[in-house]
Protein backbone atom coordinates (compact mmCIF):
# COMPACT_ATOMS: atom_id res chain seq x y z
CA UNK A 1 0.00 0.00 0.00
CA UNK A 2 1.55 3.24 -0.64
CA UNK A 3 0.46 6.21 1.05
CA UNK A 4 -0.38 9.94 -0.54
CA UNK A 5 1.10 12.69 1.46
CA UNK A 6 -0.48 16.33 1.39
CA UNK A 7 2.65 18.62 2.92
CA UNK A 8 1.34 22.46 3.61
CA UNK A 9 3.64 24.83 4.65
CA UNK A 10 3.90 28.38 3.55
CA UNK A 11 7.64 27.74 3.14
CA UNK A 12 8.60 26.23 -0.02
CA UNK A 13 12.08 24.63 1.60
CA UNK A 14 10.97 23.94 4.80
CA UNK A 15 8.36 21.62 2.31
CA UNK A 16 11.18 20.27 0.46
CA UNK A 17 12.81 19.42 3.66
CA UNK A 18 9.31 17.78 4.94
CA UNK A 19 8.98 15.67 1.64
CA UNK A 20 13.32 14.89 1.87
CA UNK A 21 12.82 13.16 5.45
CA UNK A 22 9.55 11.79 4.17
CA UNK A 23 12.19 9.38 1.78
CA UNK A 24 14.42 9.27 4.60
CA UNK A 25 11.78 7.24 6.70
CA UNK A 26 11.66 4.43 4.32
CA UNK A 27 7.88 4.67 4.11
CA UNK A 28 5.81 3.50 0.81
CA UNK A 29 5.13 6.78 -0.47
CA UNK A 30 2.49 7.42 -3.55
CA UNK A 31 1.90 10.83 -4.65
CA UNK A 32 2.84 13.55 -2.91
CA UNK A 33 1.27 16.83 -2.92
CA UNK A 34 2.00 20.19 -1.70
CA UNK A 35 0.08 23.77 -0.64
CA UNK A 36 1.33 27.54 0.42
CA UNK A 37 -1.85 27.59 3.09
CA UNK A 38 -4.47 25.85 4.73
CA UNK A 39 -7.11 27.07 1.44
CA UNK A 40 -5.02 25.27 -0.74
CA UNK A 41 -4.54 22.11 0.89
CA UNK A 42 -8.32 21.50 1.17
CA UNK A 43 -8.54 22.29 -2.16
CA UNK A 44 -6.04 19.50 -2.83
CA UNK A 45 -8.11 17.45 -0.38
CA UNK A 46 -10.82 17.91 -2.06
CA UNK A 47 -9.89 16.77 -5.45
CA UNK A 48 -7.36 13.40 -4.42
CA UNK A 49 -7.19 10.99 -2.23
CA UNK A 50 -4.61 11.52 0.64
CA UNK A 51 -3.77 9.28 3.74
CA UNK A 52 -1.29 11.57 5.32
CA UNK A 53 -1.25 15.33 5.83
CA UNK A 54 1.70 17.56 7.52
CA UNK A 55 0.68 20.90 8.15
CA UNK A 56 2.12 23.93 9.81
CA UNK A 57 0.48 26.09 12.00
CA UNK A 58 1.20 30.06 10.87
CA UNK A 59 0.53 30.17 7.20
CA UNK A 60 -1.19 33.33 5.37
CA UNK A 61 -4.79 32.85 4.06
CA UNK A 62 -5.67 30.05 6.44
CA UNK A 63 -3.56 28.89 9.46
CA UNK A 64 -3.38 25.06 10.05
CA UNK A 65 -5.50 24.99 12.84
CA UNK A 66 -8.75 26.56 11.19
CA UNK A 67 -7.49 24.05 7.82
CA UNK A 68 -7.64 21.13 10.71
CA UNK A 69 -11.43 22.16 12.08
CA UNK A 70 -12.35 22.24 8.09
CA UNK A 71 -11.07 18.80 7.89
CA UNK A 72 -12.52 17.36 11.16
CA UNK A 73 -16.13 19.03 9.86
CA UNK A 74 -15.83 17.23 6.49
CA UNK A 75 -17.04 13.77 6.75
CA UNK A 76 -15.41 12.93 3.62
CA UNK A 77 -11.67 13.80 5.01
CA UNK A 78 -12.46 13.62 9.08
CA UNK A 79 -10.40 10.67 9.21
CA UNK A 80 -7.10 12.05 7.56
CA UNK A 81 -4.10 11.57 9.19
CA UNK A 82 -2.56 15.09 10.78
CA UNK A 83 0.51 15.89 11.97
CA UNK A 84 1.31 19.54 12.68
CA UNK A 85 4.56 20.80 12.01
CA UNK A 86 5.72 23.69 13.50
CA UNK A 87 7.32 25.85 15.71
CA UNK A 88 4.92 26.88 18.00
CA UNK A 89 5.02 24.36 20.97
CA UNK A 90 3.05 25.62 24.19
CA UNK A 91 1.01 23.04 26.18
CA UNK A 92 -1.78 23.95 25.64
CA UNK A 93 -1.13 24.00 21.55
CA UNK A 94 -0.40 20.76 21.97
CA UNK A 95 -3.30 19.60 24.23
CA UNK A 96 -5.48 21.42 21.62
CA UNK A 97 -4.34 19.67 18.81
CA UNK A 98 -4.18 15.75 20.39
CA UNK A 99 -8.15 17.22 20.59
CA UNK A 100 -8.50 17.43 17.08
CA UNK A 101 -6.67 14.35 16.77
CA UNK A 102 -3.42 15.60 15.26
CA UNK A 103 0.39 14.72 16.17
CA UNK A 104 2.98 17.38 16.89
CA UNK A 105 6.40 17.42 15.60
CA UNK A 106 8.47 20.73 16.52
CA UNK A 107 11.05 22.55 14.20
CA UNK A 108 13.16 22.21 13.64
CA UNK A 109 13.02 18.19 13.73
CA UNK A 110 14.80 15.49 13.75
CA UNK A 111 13.54 12.44 10.75
CA UNK A 112 13.38 10.06 13.37
CA UNK A 113 11.05 11.86 15.00
CA UNK A 114 8.86 12.41 12.53
CA UNK A 115 9.28 8.75 11.27
CA UNK A 116 8.27 7.62 14.90
CA UNK A 117 5.04 9.64 14.15
CA UNK A 118 4.36 8.59 10.84
CA UNK A 119 4.09 5.21 12.26
CA UNK A 120 2.30 6.30 15.05
CA UNK A 121 -0.49 7.83 12.92
CA UNK A 122 -1.15 5.88 10.08
CA UNK A 123 -0.64 2.58 11.87
CA UNK A 124 1.74 1.74 8.74
CA UNK A 125 4.10 -1.25 10.13
CA UNK A 126 7.52 -1.80 10.29
CA UNK A 127 7.87 -4.48 7.75
CA UNK A 128 6.03 -1.88 5.59
CA UNK A 129 8.54 0.81 6.10
CA UNK A 130 11.41 -1.08 5.05
CA UNK A 131 10.35 0.46 1.27
CA UNK A 132 12.41 1.26 -1.02
CA UNK A 133 15.86 2.94 -0.06
CA UNK A 134 16.03 6.42 -0.79
CA UNK A 135 18.16 7.25 -4.03
CA UNK A 136 19.49 10.29 -5.11
CA UNK A 137 22.23 11.58 -6.92
CA UNK A 138 24.32 13.86 -4.46
CA UNK A 139 25.79 10.95 -1.73
CA UNK A 140 28.94 10.20 -0.86
CA UNK A 141 28.53 7.44 0.60
CA UNK B 1 37.26 -12.47 19.26
CA UNK B 2 37.49 -8.88 20.52
CA UNK B 3 38.93 -6.64 18.11
CA UNK B 4 39.70 -3.63 19.88
CA UNK B 5 39.24 0.09 18.02
CA UNK B 6 41.72 3.13 19.37
CA UNK B 7 41.01 6.97 19.49
CA UNK B 8 40.72 7.93 15.68
CA UNK B 9 40.47 4.34 14.39
CA UNK B 10 37.81 1.77 12.77
CA UNK B 11 37.57 -1.81 12.26
CA UNK B 12 35.08 -3.59 10.15
CA UNK B 13 34.34 -7.26 10.45
CA UNK B 14 32.44 -10.30 8.91
CA UNK B 15 33.30 -12.64 11.20
CA UNK B 16 30.78 -13.58 13.14
CA UNK B 17 32.29 -14.28 16.59
CA UNK B 18 34.41 -11.34 16.36
CA UNK B 19 33.32 -8.27 18.94
CA UNK B 20 34.33 -4.67 17.73
CA UNK B 21 34.92 -2.55 20.83
CA UNK B 22 36.00 0.73 21.48
CA UNK B 23 37.22 2.40 24.97
CA UNK B 24 36.82 5.82 26.35
CA UNK B 25 34.36 7.72 24.07
CA UNK B 26 34.21 11.15 25.99
CA UNK B 27 33.55 13.97 23.16
CA UNK B 28 34.56 11.35 20.14
CA UNK B 29 31.66 9.69 18.69
CA UNK B 30 31.88 6.08 18.17
CA UNK B 31 29.57 4.98 15.24
CA UNK B 32 28.25 1.21 14.71
CA UNK B 33 27.08 0.57 11.38
CA UNK B 34 26.09 -3.12 10.11
CA UNK B 35 23.75 -5.24 7.50
CA UNK B 36 22.26 -7.95 9.66
CA UNK B 37 21.80 -9.96 6.40
CA UNK B 38 25.12 -10.42 5.56
CA UNK B 39 26.35 -10.00 8.97
CA UNK B 40 28.65 -7.10 8.21
CA UNK B 41 30.04 -4.28 10.54
CA UNK B 42 31.93 -1.41 11.36
CA UNK B 43 33.09 0.59 13.38
CA UNK B 44 34.48 3.84 13.93
CA UNK B 45 35.90 6.29 16.83
CA UNK B 46 35.87 9.89 15.56
CA UNK B 47 37.83 12.58 17.57
CA UNK B 48 37.12 15.89 15.77
CA UNK B 49 34.14 17.06 13.35
CA UNK B 50 35.91 18.75 10.59
CA UNK B 51 39.14 17.45 8.71
CA UNK B 52 39.74 20.93 7.70
CA UNK B 53 41.80 22.46 10.43
CA UNK B 54 44.28 19.53 9.76
CA UNK B 55 43.77 18.32 5.67
CA UNK B 56 47.55 16.55 6.16
CA UNK B 57 46.64 14.48 9.42
CA UNK B 58 43.01 13.77 7.24
CA UNK B 59 45.05 12.07 4.49
CA UNK B 60 47.29 10.04 6.85
CA UNK B 61 44.65 9.35 9.41
CA UNK B 62 40.84 9.72 8.05
CA UNK B 63 39.66 7.95 11.09
CA UNK B 64 40.29 11.17 13.36
CA UNK B 65 38.04 13.09 11.70
CA UNK B 66 34.03 12.80 11.20
CA UNK B 67 34.07 14.30 7.96
CA UNK B 68 36.56 11.97 6.75
CA UNK B 69 36.42 8.90 8.43
CA UNK B 70 32.23 8.28 8.28
CA UNK B 71 31.97 8.00 4.38
CA UNK B 72 35.47 5.84 4.89
CA UNK B 73 33.73 3.35 7.34
CA UNK B 74 30.42 3.34 4.48
CA UNK B 75 32.66 2.56 1.55
CA UNK B 76 35.14 -0.15 3.39
CA UNK B 77 31.57 -1.75 4.93
CA UNK B 78 30.46 -1.82 0.63
CA UNK B 79 33.39 -3.42 0.24
CA UNK B 80 33.17 -5.79 2.96
CA UNK B 81 29.75 -6.68 1.38
CA UNK B 82 27.51 -4.73 3.23
CA UNK B 83 24.32 -3.49 1.57
CA UNK B 84 23.45 0.58 1.45
CA UNK B 85 19.75 0.35 2.27
CA UNK B 86 19.86 -2.69 5.16
CA UNK B 87 22.47 -0.89 7.13
CA UNK B 88 22.09 -0.28 11.19
CA UNK B 89 23.57 2.81 12.45
CA UNK B 90 24.19 3.21 16.22
CA UNK B 91 26.02 6.71 17.55
CA UNK B 92 27.28 6.62 21.24
CA UNK B 93 29.61 9.42 22.58
CA UNK B 94 29.38 13.72 22.10
CA UNK B 95 29.89 14.39 25.30
CA UNK B 96 30.78 17.78 27.17
CA UNK B 97 32.93 17.52 29.64
CA UNK B 98 34.49 20.75 30.82
CA UNK B 99 31.18 22.82 31.89
CA UNK B 100 28.11 23.89 29.30
CA UNK B 101 30.12 26.91 28.24
CA UNK B 102 32.54 24.91 26.91
CA UNK B 103 34.28 26.60 24.14
CA UNK B 104 35.01 24.58 21.78
CA UNK B 105 31.78 22.15 22.41
CA UNK B 106 33.39 19.47 20.31
CA UNK B 107 31.28 16.48 21.42
CA UNK B 108 28.25 18.58 20.19
CA UNK B 109 30.20 19.91 16.99
CA UNK B 110 30.40 16.12 16.40
CA UNK B 111 27.25 14.87 16.84
CA UNK B 112 26.24 17.76 14.44
CA UNK B 113 28.95 17.35 11.15
CA UNK B 114 27.63 13.46 11.79
CA UNK B 115 24.04 14.45 12.04
CA UNK B 116 24.44 16.89 8.78
CA UNK B 117 26.35 14.43 7.18
CA UNK B 118 23.73 11.54 7.34
CA UNK B 119 21.04 13.73 6.59
CA UNK B 120 22.96 14.96 2.83
CA UNK B 121 23.62 11.35 2.29
CA UNK B 122 20.08 10.07 3.31
CA UNK B 123 20.74 7.71 6.17
CA UNK B 124 18.69 8.09 9.40
CA UNK B 125 20.04 6.53 12.85
CA UNK B 126 18.30 3.63 14.47
CA UNK B 127 19.58 4.60 18.02
CA UNK B 128 22.03 6.91 19.98
CA UNK B 129 22.86 8.03 23.09
CA UNK B 130 24.64 10.86 22.80
CA UNK B 131 25.68 14.32 25.38
CA UNK B 132 25.84 14.39 28.86
CA UNK B 133 29.54 13.95 30.84
CA UNK B 134 30.18 10.30 30.86
CA UNK B 135 32.42 8.39 29.33
CA UNK B 136 31.50 5.39 27.19
CA UNK B 137 32.76 2.27 25.77
CA UNK B 138 30.86 0.97 22.60
CA UNK B 139 30.63 -2.48 21.57
CA UNK B 140 29.44 -4.28 18.52
CA UNK B 141 28.74 -7.82 18.10
CA UNK B 142 29.00 -8.61 14.56
CA UNK B 143 27.10 -12.26 14.41
CA UNK B 144 24.22 -10.48 16.21
CA UNK B 145 24.63 -6.64 15.60
CA UNK B 146 23.86 -5.74 19.18
CA UNK B 147 25.07 -2.90 20.08
CA UNK B 148 26.08 -2.16 24.46
CA UNK B 149 27.06 0.34 26.07
CA UNK B 150 29.34 0.68 29.36
CA UNK B 151 30.02 3.66 31.00
CA UNK B 152 30.25 3.76 35.18
CA UNK B 153 29.73 -0.27 35.90
CA UNK B 154 26.36 0.19 33.98
CA UNK B 155 25.73 -1.82 30.94
CA UNK B 156 22.99 -1.38 28.84
CA UNK B 157 21.50 -1.74 25.10
CA UNK B 158 21.38 1.12 22.38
Amino acid sequence: MAINVLVVDDSAVMRAMIIKALHLCGLPLGEIHQAANGKDGLKVLDKNWIDLSLVDINMPVMGGVEMIDKVRENPDMADLAIIVVSTESSETRIEMLEKKKAGFVHKPFSPEVLRKLIIEKTGVTDEQVKGDAYQSNGFDF
Amino acid sequence: MQQVIGVAGMKISQSRDDILVTYALGSCLGIAIYDPVNCVGGLLHAMLPLSEIDPRKAEQNPYMFVDTGVPKLFHECYEAGAVRNRLVIKVAGGGAFYSDNDLFAIGKRNYIVLRKLFWKNGFMIAADDVGGSISRTMSLEIGTGRTLLRSAGREWEL
